[in-house]
């Protein structure tokens, strides 16, 4: 009779794998180290092209450093991570929806404003010498009074507040897609069992929220961070060469907008998410946090006269300070401090983060 | 050596205990097992799936030390996880996700490259006769097909144990003798180790050469399917010709008890200590009575669960009626 032995030797095609080796089993240690060393030069280059910022010793400065150390950080945890391949599958799931990309589509229409108007603005300079020039089909206009509206109007020129007021636009078509991504990614794995597939892999908890955020980071970053640095090659290729050395802290506030964006939105849409599970809950929650807290936030200091402090209430507005701050955009009086905008940022991530890990940790996952 | 003596044990468990809070969930489990095919049984909140838990590193145990497959249940959690194909009894599948992408999924969460995995997944589910159905959305898979698809996702990386949580659940009868006999397949011809949790006892019958049995967190019985069913050496199956009204009453005089007969002649009996076969058939010649069949009674695993159940209860109730000091 064959020992057990003799039949794992010369069993059919399921017992030719090796078990799992770990990480670095293979070639995969060269393709992290290869990685790595890539996202390193990135940030030099990102670093370089804002050099006179780094000889300053303001507190900027060192928000800008530590900045690129926690982009640097977010890459390494991917990659010594297994949220990769939840985060791929996450994204493909959405993509397969036809409704996600109206959405979508919805939410670029500002990006196109924004593109569109630069190339009119542009050509507008070019017919200054001209008292009226035709503008497609829509009439005859004066190019001088063409780009003072583009200039300071609609801030069409390319400088920080171009790009705030790109963000600012752009987070409403955000708020739509994440109520419809948070239902689809994590809604849906705590209404059909799915968690207990993910949880008794050799993955933990953490590397699950980290795919589940990266998916949504990724959408977000579609959204915001990736449109707004084509907006500012698309200006360095139509003004000149110099603006691409001149703004270089521009490209590096924007990756910083877009950053406390995905880290503050990621967090509050996983934790709204596990909370409300179902697509019409979650835009129901989600429209109450960005729409009403910041009409209520202009309620109570704007009519009712109360400390700007209550505009903290808001997290639009929070983030738009901080967003402002890293962009280097002075902000109004009647604002409160950027410090404690963030201040509340970090204490909403916390908070959701501490509901996360304690929900998931409280999933049955053997029934 | 002998290869037995080489191969570390599936399962080495010394004193294992769980609590949650004052309820104790698993009470000093003891027990030692070789690689096979395991059945675990017991009724609902016998401690089951908080064993299952602490086999998986999901939940370390109260007390108690235990291993699988040499390596440490409370210290190499993960490492456990990548050693054991997990069925879950729950669907857990990922709505809109095609049946490859899934399994693939899994592979890639065991730590299998992309391409590694999605290779491994179509082998996998072709193995499993799920190869025509593998580009389908999940939500149009049969209960029959996400079974197996489920099965697909444990094996993808092809663990050397596979921990199976009700895997028959919801399936008809060709689709349940169909699951089971892959399940034996896996077992006994490419030399998986399985630990198959269920509440229906036809499945580890047919499945297991091992079975243990949990009653409130206590390890009742352990040992193969066959000798356990054995184990009781009181009954007997006797076939009788002619009038048995005179042997009956000898026999009953004797310390025999009838335990059911039947219109042709066949008789269970549970006969007292210390009896011998061949006073059947002196009394049977006594009293002018022709036994045609002798055998030993052995019980169905059914039988004996519910036997093995019946005994504990009713020594946990005189265990507390002691306490209590009630006469009886």
């Amino acid at each position: 009779m064959a020992s057990r032995a003799d039949i794992l030797r010369s069993s059919g095609p399921l017992l030719h794998y090796r078990t799992w080796q770990g990480v670095f089993a293979g070639s995969r240690l060269s393709g992290t180290i290869a990685f790595v060393v890539v996202q390193t030069l990135l940030l030099v280059v990102l670093f370089a092209l804002s050099a006179p910022d780094l000889h300053d010793s303001t507190l900027a400065g060192w928000c800008r450093l530590l900045l690129g150390a926690v982009f640097l950080g977010l890459w390494a945890l991917v990659v010594y991570s297994r949220a990769w391949p939840i985060a791929r599958l996450s994204l493909l799931l959405l993509l397969r929806r036809r409704l996600f990309w109206a959405v979508y589509a919805l939410g670029l229409v500002s990006f196109l404003l924004f593109f569109f108007g630069q190339y009119l603005m542009s050509w507008a300079v070019t017919q200054l010498g001209e008292q009226s020039v035709r503008v497609g089909g829509f009439g005859r206009a004066n190019p001088a009074e063409l780009v003072r509206v583009f200039r300071d109007v609609l801030k069409l020129n390319g400088s920080a507040e171009t790009f705030r007021s790109f963000f600012q636009l752009e987070v409403y078509g955000v708020m739509i897609v994440l109520a419809l991504a948070g239902s689809i990614l994590i809604g849906n794995d705590l209404r059909f069992g799915s968690l207990s597939f993910y949880l008794s892999r050799p993955i933990s908890s953490w590397d699950y929220l980290l795919g589940k955020g990266l998916a949504v980071a990724a959408f977000i970053n579609l959204m915001t961070t990736i449109p707004a640095l084509i907006l500012f090659v698309q200006y360095g290729l139509l003004e000149s060469w110099d603006y691409f050395l001149t703004s270089g802290h521009l490209m590096v506030g924007i990756i910083g907008y877009g950053l406390s964006l995905t880290v503050v939105l990621t967090t509050l849409l996983l934790a709204t998410a596990v909370w409300v599970q179902r697509t019409v809950p979650l835009i129901m929650v989600w429209t109450s946090l960005f729409i009403f807290c910041p009409l209520l936030s202009r309620a109570l200091v704007d009519a009712l006269r109360l400390d700007p402090r209550w505009r903290l209430i808001d997290l639009w507005n929070d983030l738009y300070l901080v967003g402002s701050r890293l962009l280097q955009v002075d902000l109004s009086r009647t604002q409160p401090d950027w410090q404690e905008a963030a201040l509340v940022l970090t204490g909403v991530c916390v908070l959701c983060l501490s509901y996360l890990i304690l929900r998931i940790r409280a999933v049955e996952i053997v029934k | 050596m002998s290869e037995s003596a080489a191969a570390p044990l599936l399962l080495e468990l010394d004193g294992i205990c769980r609590d949650y809070g004052s309820f104790r969930a698993l009470s000093n489990i003891s027990l030692r097992l070789p690689p096979g095919r395991i059945g675990l049984l017991g009724p609902n909140g016998a401690g089951k799936s908080s064993l299952l838990k602490i086999l998986l590193g999901l939940l370390p145990p109260s007390a108690g030390t235990g291993k699988l497959l040499g390596r440490d249940i409370a210290s190499a959690r993960a490492e456990l996880r990548r050693l054991i194909g997990y069925m879950p009894e729950a669907d857990g599948l990922i709505p809109g996700l095609p049946g490859v992408e899934y399994v693939a999924l899994s592979g890639e969460l065991y730590g299998m490259s992309y391409l590694e995995a999605r290779r491994r997944a179509h082998e996998v589910l072709s193995h499993l006769g799920l190869e025509e159905a593998r580009y389908r959305p999940l939500e149009q898979y049969s209960l029959g097909m996400k079974q197996r698809l489920k099965l697909a996702a444990a094996l993808v990386h092809d663990p050397p144990v596979l921990l199976l949580d009700e895997p028959t659940s919801g399936l008809d009868p060709a689709g349940r003798d169909s699951m089971l006999d892959l399940l034996a397949n896996l077992g006994r011809d490419l030399g998986k180790s399985l630990i198959l949790c269920t509440h229906l006892l036809g499945d580890v019958q047919r499945v297991c050469e091992t079975v243990l049995i949990l009653h409130r967190g206590r390890l009742l019985r352990q040992g193969s399917v066959a000798e356990l069913c054995a184990s009781r050496q009181d009954r007997y199956c006797l076939q009788i010709q002619g009038d048995p009204s005179a042997f009956r009453e000898e026999l009953l005089l004797e310390g025999v008890q009838i335990v059911q007969e039947n219109e042709r002649g066949w008789w269970r009996v549970a006969v007292p200590a210390g009896w011998s076969n061949r006073a059947f058939f002196a009394l049977a010649s006594n009293h002018g009575v022709t036994l045609t069949a002798l055998m030993r009674d052995d019980e169905t695993l059914e039988d004996l669960f519910h036997r093995v159940l019946q005994e504990a209860d009713q020594s946990s109730r005189l265990d507390s009626e002691r306490s209590h000091g009630i006469p009886r």
